[in-house]
């Protein structure tokens, strides 16, 4: 194991150990793919018993019966999506870039800035730890005005979004050293998908840090009384969609840049990668409405407008599903698969970190069906906030994102401890329970949620539930359970590698130094793509902000605390 | 750039086929009038005593046809109940008094949000006699999971009655 030390400030190219790390690399890396890792855990321990609490059967059996630690459920359920959809992907994402940027060009992030935004990042987790487990906050994880939670929520999220912003300057910087230093070459496509995925973040966390700075923080503090609901649903939604996408492109840097290796062939192709990327970026901003199809104050003009693109928006991931699905082939015929069909049955079945990809892909595929429908404007109408959302969601963010990550910290967590994965087997029953659980449960809450069943709900007890939706939500707790053993299995590996594992680590992490010199090198002009951008968010974006902004009749909602029903005044 | 002759093929199907979609959904909208929430108006959420909304409830407009408004609060509807003849069709207006609710039909393709500030309005055939609720599925605070109407379609007793 080397242990050598990284310049400070030096921009100098250096050589990254192949099969060891860096001692610097390994510290910035680590804290935050164990705060990650910390961070899923409060919220992956609430999943389960959500399910749990959610199903009448199990509620009429147990009546006393209470989530562990947050007892009160919407405190759990704030909990669980802040947690897994804020921290846990966050601290993930900026690991993980930091990991392939340097490794890929050569190059360390800014040591400096990578420990302030870290310093920021892990103050904001600590701060929202405090505000939920305190009851404080029990706005869920779109904190939705006119409800108020303590102004340390807030500040955490601010910190968050800021440290990430730190973050992505320093991956800029070490991009732009290395274009500096050579000019006409193509950069490997996976800092490629990284910078994209940097630019739409700090575009798209703009319109939710207008919502927090201007209305949320200054009325937790004390100093607005009255808000307006549908501007803030629309500036949170500016951010909401993009969140998506910059959860979903690491993964898509996973399968494109690391799983042709992984599973043994090599990527079908990489200009098409970056194309794709390319319409991520541009076509992930201007579509957030349709997360407002149910909303009063949006018209059915913007309503179309946003479908239309989110019809668009799905064009990369189909051709995300040819690439990736034609690399697979390849790699399975290299290894002597047959016929036309017998390349999906030859994979990796016995490498936990191709497996956990590959599971993630199946349920992507149920995710990105579903996901059809939702954006169906019409259609979204049976179905807007009843359980079949989460449904969906656990197949996209539960099941691809999450999965994927997973299979990345079956390799990456390892690096870093330099031993090897405590236990193989162990990872890949992880993995399968992990798919099956999220099966039985995404069609028990997609069904409920056809049949009726809210979401967002303490719904175990509820007086209205139908026949049909009380048994399907009982059939999603099954999936709950199988989900906690999941779990379970991941946390005993993860504990394992670190502190038991004696075998030595030697596997060599996929990474290229260079992009394919065919692709086109204006696929790298990112001011004509912000350009673009800017100006769809202008075309999409202006309509709504025009209808809902209204400063004379608008921004007359007091604000409550959710537990109570009658306003803050002053 | 080099693309692939079968990738080709496939970005033509999957286009071609997401553009039907898009063109149904539009046509859905757009020609057929399927309803979708859009502005109806303002009102002052602390201030409903003064509108329309100062009495909730339902009114006969005469030839089957109704206008409902229905006010949601932390956490019921008012009214609780409404109740009428089988093949009747209503016009919801409905808002908020404090913080955002949903307005959820069973069995009825309708879904609202219901922002304060905001009317928010979809109208509804009931053309089967039955118990149908009026399910809140927007988080609204602790009571939530217990907020709920009932809508009463009361007709000939036909066998086949849904409850
Ligand atoms: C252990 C497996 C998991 C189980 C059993 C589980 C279960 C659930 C359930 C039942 C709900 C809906 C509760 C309701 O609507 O009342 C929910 C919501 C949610 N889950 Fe999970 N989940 C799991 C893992 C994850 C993971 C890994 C993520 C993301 C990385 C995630 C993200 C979310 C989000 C964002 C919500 C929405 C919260 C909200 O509506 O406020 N879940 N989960
Ligand atoms: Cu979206
Ligand atoms: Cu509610």
């Amino acid at each position: 194991m080397q242990a050598v030390q990284l310049p400070q400030r030096s921009s100098a190219p250096m050589v990254f150990p192949r099969v060891g790390m860096l001692t610097s690399e390994r510290w910035l890396i680590g804290v935050h793919i164990i705060s990650a890792l910390f961070a899923l855990s409060f919220g992956i321990l609430m999943g389960p018993f959500q399910t749990f609490r959610r199903a009448p059967a199990f509620v009429h059996a147990f009546p006393e019966w209470q989530i562990p630690v947050f007892s009160y459920y919407y405190q759990a359920l704030t909990m669980h999506g802040v947690m897994n959809a804020l921290f846990f992907t966050t601290f993930f994402i900026v690991g993980f870039s930091y990991f392939v940027t340097q490794r890929s060009l050569q190059r360390p992030i800014n040591q400096t800035m990578g420990w302030i935004a870290f310093g920021l990042m892990f103050l904001g987790l600590g701060l929202i730890l405090y505000a939920i487990s305190t009851n404080q906050a029990n706005v869920l994880y779109t904190f939705y005005s006119p409800m108020l939670a303590h102004a340390t929520f807030y500040i955490g999220l601010v910190l968050l979004a800021v440290g990430s912003w730190v973050a992505g300057a320093a991956i800029f910087m070490t991009y732009l050293a290395w274009k500096k230093e050579h000019p006409g070459e193509r950069v490997p496509l996976a800092v490629f998908a990284i910078i994209v995925n940097q630019i739409m973040w700090q575009i798209c966390t703009i319109g939710v840090a207008i919502e927090i700075l201007t209305l949320l923080l200054p009325a937790s503090l004390g100093f607005l009384f009255v808000t307006d609901v549908q501007v803030g649903r629309a500036l949170f939604w500016f951010f909401g969609h993009p969140l998506v996408y910059f959860w979903l492109i690491p993964a898509y840097v996973s399968w494109y840049t690391m799983l042709p290796t992984q599973a043994g062939g090599k990527l079908f192709s990489d200009s098409l990668g970056r194309v794709a990327f390319i319409m991520l970026l541009i076509f992930s901003l201007p579509v957030g409405v349709h997360h407002l199809y149910a909303d009063p104050g949006v018209s059915a003009v913007s309503k179309g407008i946003h479908t239309v693109l989110t019809f668009v928006v799905a064009i990369p991931s189909f051709m995300t599903a040819f690439n990736v699905g034609a690399s697979l082939e390849y790699a399975a015929r290299k290894r002597g698969a047959r016929g036309p069909l017998g390349w999906l049955f030859r994979q990796k079945w016995s490498d936990p970190v191709v497996v956990a990809q590959l599971g993630g892909m199946i349920l992507f595929i149920m995710g990105g069906f579903s996901g059809l429908i939702n954006a169906s404007l019409t259609l979204n109408i049976a179905l807007h906030n009843t359980a079949w959302i989460p449904a969906h969601f656990h197949m996209t963010l539960g099941g691809a994102v999450t999965l994927t990550y997973i299979g990345i910290t079956y390799w990456l967590l390892p690096m870093l401890r330099g031993r090897a994965l405590f236990s193989n087997k162990m990872a890949l029953a992880q993995v399968w329970t992990w798919v099956v659980g999220m099966l039985i449960f995404g069609h028990g809450m997609g069904t409920a949620g056809i049949a009726g069943a809210p979401r967002r709900t303490d719904v175990g007890m509820s007086p209205y539930l139908n026949e049909t939706a009380t048994f399907w939500l009982n059939s999603s707790a099954i999936g709950g359970f199988v989900l906690l053993i999941s779990s379970i299995l991941l946390y005993a590996n993860v504990v394992g590698t670190l502190a038991f594992s004696t075998k030595p680590y030697d596997y060599e992490p996929p990474i290229a130094h260079r992009g394919d010199p065919n692709s086109p090198l204006w696929l790298e002009r990112w001011g004509l793509w912000i350009g673009i951008t800017l100006f769809l968010i202008l075309i999409a974006w202006a309509p709504v902000f025009v209808e809902s902004l209204n400063f004379v009749d608008g921004f007359n909602a007091p604000f409550f605390n959710p537990a109570r029903p009658s306003p803050i005044t002053p | 750039m080099h693309i692939d002759e079968l990738e080709r093929y496939w970005l033509i199907a999957v286009s071609v086929t997401l553009g039907v979609f898009t063109a149904a959904l539009l046509a859905s909208v757009f020609i057929f009038g399927v309803r979708l929430p859009s502005p109806v108006g303002r009102i002052d959420p602390t201030d409903l005593a003064n509108t329309e909304f100062a009495e909730p409830g339902l009114r006969d407009m005469g030839n089957g046809q109704y206008t409902a408004h229905i006010v949601a609060q932390m956490w019921n509807f008012m009214p609780r109940e409404i109740r009428v003849p089988v093949g009747s069709e209503v016009l919801f207006n409905v808002t908020s008094r404090d913080i955002s609710h949903g307005f959820f039909i069973e069995a009825h393709n309708a879904n609202l949000m219901l922002l304060p500030g905001q009317i928010a309005q979809v109208r509804v055939k009931f053309d089967r006699p039955g118990e149908f609720h009026i399910i809140c599925h927007e988080y609204c605070g602790p009571g939530h999971q217990n907020m709920f109407g009932v809508i009463i379609v009361e007709g000939p007793a036909t066998a086949g009655l849904s409850e």
